[in-house]
């Protein structure tokens, strides 16, 4: 049992490595432009052109060299000598022209990763100020909000942190357990032992609640060995507590299921199979409804939630009653 | 013959276990599955649903900041929303007070996580609203066009120059924004738009190629498909693997692979015999997926060897496991590893060379429209090719009766399966680190990939070390077989000619790899680091440290082989840093 739970661990390290590696990917998936945080280094960019829109690009992080024809910028894009090279057209914000910029990028290369991430707010920037020219034509207003000293900061990580990778490492004890207690029952029908225990259907019964009990209680313990690993990270963990008892009682519903379908199917492998073909769409239904047990997990963890999730703790904990009488049942066939 | 027997057997009883109720619902759930990811794929993911809260005192801003769903709104009048700011009362606290036009907020990270996100939710409304003007000209007034050419990557040296490849993008240089349909539904009257609205607003605007964006859809290439692809293509493969496992499990704990073993059916033929109907069947729903996909069924010469690996890793796992948990576990680590090393890559696709060390990037080329050239395909799929058949030989070595039937631990099965090699092939330590070392490099890879992700520095520093460490396991593996098993005396003669034998076995092999790999990271600072590049110096290395690792086994005894891997280690690294001291100073 213990090195079964030192590999538990172990496996879970590995995944908790990969999916922090995946911060940089799953980040960029929610927005591309926090990679910025990875790039330092200012890309250098041909200029073939010129006007408005140099105003916002001399202020930003790339550095400008400036060409009078394209086929020169090409030969020293080709040579490496800039990064990328961004052709002006002679179209001012004043007309009434649409104006076609064309960037060129070195292809699958991080390169050009860097520059769309610092040509990015520019070019925003140049687009809001054109906009302002034009869009009074059309009576349009835009919503304006104030603020003194905004701080350079993206809510980005704050969301991935949260919204993602909290839940996500508390959640991966509950899938193992419910793979778990279908080896751990599947496993005695397969070495035949159940024959001899299922003499007494009262002994029985014991067995699983004593096998299923286990396979919850270790939930909590995992879950609260990855919150305080986050923590050590300076990452601040709200409602610690609220979360371990919304993941325990997760637990104990993935856990029924997977017992469920072990003492149903009996074979091992297609009890597993079953049980990961339910677990996707309970997964993804995960991500459909705003009170869902990561978005809770999310809110609580952020501290933007308190004792209102209780009551989505009761809903929650009231799927257990009829999986556990459905689990009476079966077992007693 | 005594193949395709088993073969058909493997196959009957598969079915037997494999019941129509099961079928059945197998279906309902795929079906149901499929319903749900539509529901979440139309609505959107719902990720930090009302994680921020906001209080204002504008009726209608609120109506503004509630197409967002991350923000709950509360509307207050002033000195009520100033007390409900400042003292919270609410759950959580507000993070956002916005009286008339003015925003205060905390100092607290949710507060300007918060700032930054209403920034976005109100640029966003905006341009929902800008769009239902249908005036392109006035209200989407700048567009970008990127144009991809190919060049060389920077750590290459740079070799003969190329003329930009304009034929190549065909798509990009002939579109102007001018000339893309225009799909935006003609409203007459500009409204404010709906939370859903907005929501697909994004998906709304008219830009049918990722190659012409206005500014704020200009992002780079995002690399959701390559993810989704990778995970369509493994997932049927993984449950496949899992069903092999399970079948070699179970008749190793009912013990009814005895009755084969006596047969005159070789191991290799019960092996691959078992093997083969699982791996046509995987190949058939690749190939059904990747033609559903757009693809077409040359996409199977990619996914032949993901499949391979995956079949071959689960049957070591089913050999050496003891019990079910322990497969479960075996099974769960090498397809998280193995997963890790097919979809990290992947994911930098159109971002970064390195990526094609994965054949889920060819995949994702080819179903682009793009090429793929045969050195690639040799540089993704060789190691998978390579490792998948080592494990399979190695596996068919300890298929016997002492191995199949007994409770051993799994370090020595994994010993019995050298000693086998040692036995059969002649100058086994020679070639034994040689046929290794496909296994080594997959591992490297593997850590090149989890490296990139380090500043540059830590990650060589890193990798070199354990690099050295794999590297002297591997090498070493074969001497402390001999010596632990008894297999030959250990004399310090001995010791010395199995070190030489072992490096030099390992140093032949690593310039073989070299030839068939002359693309991508060869010339990268890590390629210089797995010791592709001079001649000479790396035979002494690999020979020295070996040599070393002997030595200590020999007057320390097996016992202490930890201790002489990190010893032998130690030195490999020391040379290696030495080497590429360039990069780390500069």
């Amino acid at each position: 049992m213990e090195k079964t739970l030192v590999l538990a661990i172990i496996i879970q390290l590995l995944i908790a490595s990969f999916s922090s590696l995946l911060v940089i990917g799953l980040a960029s998936l929610f927005d591309p432009a926090a990679l910025d945080r990875y790039s330092a280094e200012r890309t250098e960019i041909g200029i073939v052109g010129g006007g408005e829109v140099m105003k916002f690009i001399e202020k930003s992080q790339v550095k400008p060299y400036f060409y009078s024809d394209l086929s020169y910028a090409l030969t020293d894009f080709n040579r490496n000598r800039i990064d990328a090279i961004l052709v002006i057209p002679p179209v001012g914000a004043y007309s009434s022209e649409i104006i076609q910029l064309v960037l060129y990028l070195p292809k699958s290369d991080i390169k050009g990763t860097l520059v769309t991430l610092q040509l990015k707010k520019p070019l925003e920037e140049y687009e809001a100020f054109v906009r302002d020219v034009r869009s009074p034509r059309i009576g349009f207003k835009p919503v304006r909000l104030y603020v003194d000293e905004a701080p350079k900061k993206t809510s980005t990580y704050f969301e991935f942190i949260y919204g993602v990778l909290i839940p996500l490492l508390v959640f991966t004890p509950v899938f193992i357990s419910g793979g778990l207690i279908i080896d751990m029952l599947t496993e005695e029908y397969e070495r035949k032992t159940m024959e001899l225990l299922r003499v007494s259907p009262v002994y029985f019964s014991e067995i699983l609640n004593g096998k299923m009990l286990a396979a919850v209680i270790i939930v909590p313990l995992q879950a609260l060995l990855w919150l305080s690993l986050v923590g050590l990270n300076g990452i601040e963990i709200y409602n610690t507590w609220g979360i371990l008892l919304l993941v325990s009682i997760v637990a104990a519903v993935i856990v029924m299921i997977g017992a469920i379908i072990a003492v149903k199917y009996k074979d091992r492998a297609i009890s597993q199979y079953l049980y990961s073909l339910i677990l996707i769409p309970v997964f993804l239904s995960g991500y459909l409804f705003a009170d869902s047990p990561f978005n809770l997990v999310a809110r609580m963890s952020a501290g933007s939630a308190g004792a209102g999730s209780l009551v989505y703790f009761l809903i929650y904990g009231a799927v257990t009653v009829p999986l556990y009488i459905y689990l009476k049942n079966i077992q007693d066939m | 013959m005594g193949l395709l027997t088993i073969s058909r057997w493997e196959l009957r009883r598969t079915r037997l276990s494999f019941s129509r109720k099961t079928l059945a619902l197998s279906l309902l759930l795929i079906i149901f599955t499929a319903l749900v990811s539509f529901f979440v794929s139309h609505s959107g993911f719902r990720i930090n649903d009302g994680i921020y809260s906001v209080v204002v005192t504008d009726p209608e801003l609120a109506s503004v900041i509630e197409t967002d769903y991350k923000f709950r709104v509360y509307v207050a009048d002033g000195i009520e929303a100033k007390d409900l700011f400042e003292h919270g009362g609410f759950d959580g606290g507000f993070d956002i007070l916005v009286t008339g036009e003015n925003i205060s907020y905390h100092r607290s990270e949710r507060s300007t996580a918060a700032l930054d996100a209403l920034d976005k939710a109100v640029i966003r409304y905006d341009e929902a609203r800008l769009l239902s003007y249908n005036d392109l000209n006035n209200t989407f007034p700048v567009w970008i066009t990127v144009k991809n050419l190919a060049r060389e990557q920077e750590f290459k040296p740079l070799s003969i120059q190329k003329l930009p490849d304009f034929e190549a993008t065909p798509r990009t240089t002939r579109s102007a924004p001018v000339e893309t349909p225009i799909e935006v539904t003609i409203r007459d009257n500009p409204h404010a738009p709906s939370a859903r609205e907005v929501t697909e607003s994004r998906a709304a605007l008219p830009i049918k190629e990722k190659a012409l964006s206005t500014p704020s859809h200009f992002n780079p290439p995002i690399p959701f498909k390559s993810v989704v692809l990778s995970f369509l293509f493994i997932f049927p493969v993984f449950f496949i693997a899992q069903f092999f496992s399970a079948s070699i499990t179970q008749e190793r704990v009912r013990r009814r692979g005895e009755l084969l073993l006596v047969s005159p059916v070789r191991p290799y033929e019960i092996v691959l015999g078992k093997l083969l109907p699982y791996l046509l069947l995987s190949l058939a729903l690749m190939g059904a997926i990747a033609v559903s996909i757009g693809g077409n069924v040359w996409m199977l010469a990619i996914l032949l060897p993901v499949a391979l690996m995956f079949l071959s890793t689960a049957f070591l796992g089913a050999l050496i496991a003891r019990s079910f948990k322990e497969l479960t576990f075996i099974l769960v680590f090498l397809s998280v590893t193995l997963s890790g090393y097919i979809f990290l890559p992947a994911m930098f696709t159109n971002i970064h060379a390195i990526s094609i060390i994965s054949p889920m990037t060819l995949v994702v080329r080819l179903l682009e429209g793009e090429a793929v050239t045969a050195g690639e395909y040799v540089f993704s799929t060789l190691p998978f090719y390579l490792v998948s058949l080592l494990i399979l030989m190695f596996g068919i070595f300890i298929y016997r009766e002492e191995d199949l039937f007994t409770q051993k631990p799994i370090k020595s099965k994994l010993v019995d399966s050298i000693q086998v090699f040692i036995e059969r092939v002649p100058a086994p330590l020679f070639f034994l680190s040689m046929a290794l070392l496909p296994l080594v490099y997959s591992i490297q890879l593997i850590m090149i990939v989890l490296m990139f992700n380090l500043p540059i520095r830590y990650g060589i520093i890193i990798f070199i070390l354990l690099a050295a460490f794999i590297e002297e396991i591997v090498k070493s593996a074969g001497i402390y077989t001999v010596f632990s098993r008894k297999l030959s005396t250990s004399t310090t003669r001995n010791a010395l000619k199995f070190g030489v034998l072992a490096g030099t076995g390992f140093f032949i092999g690593e310039k073989l790899i070299l030839l068939a790999v002359i693309a991508g990271i060869a010339d990268s600072v890590f390629g210089s680091v797995m010791g592709i590049g001079l001649l000479v110096f790396p035979l002494m290395l690999h020979v020295t440290s070996t040599t070393l690792a002997s030595l200590c086994l020999r007057y320390f005894g097996p016992g202490n082989y930890m201790g002489s891997l990190i010893l032998a280690a130690a030195v490999h690294s020391a040379y290696n840093l030495y080497l590429i001291r360039g990069v780390l100073s500069g």
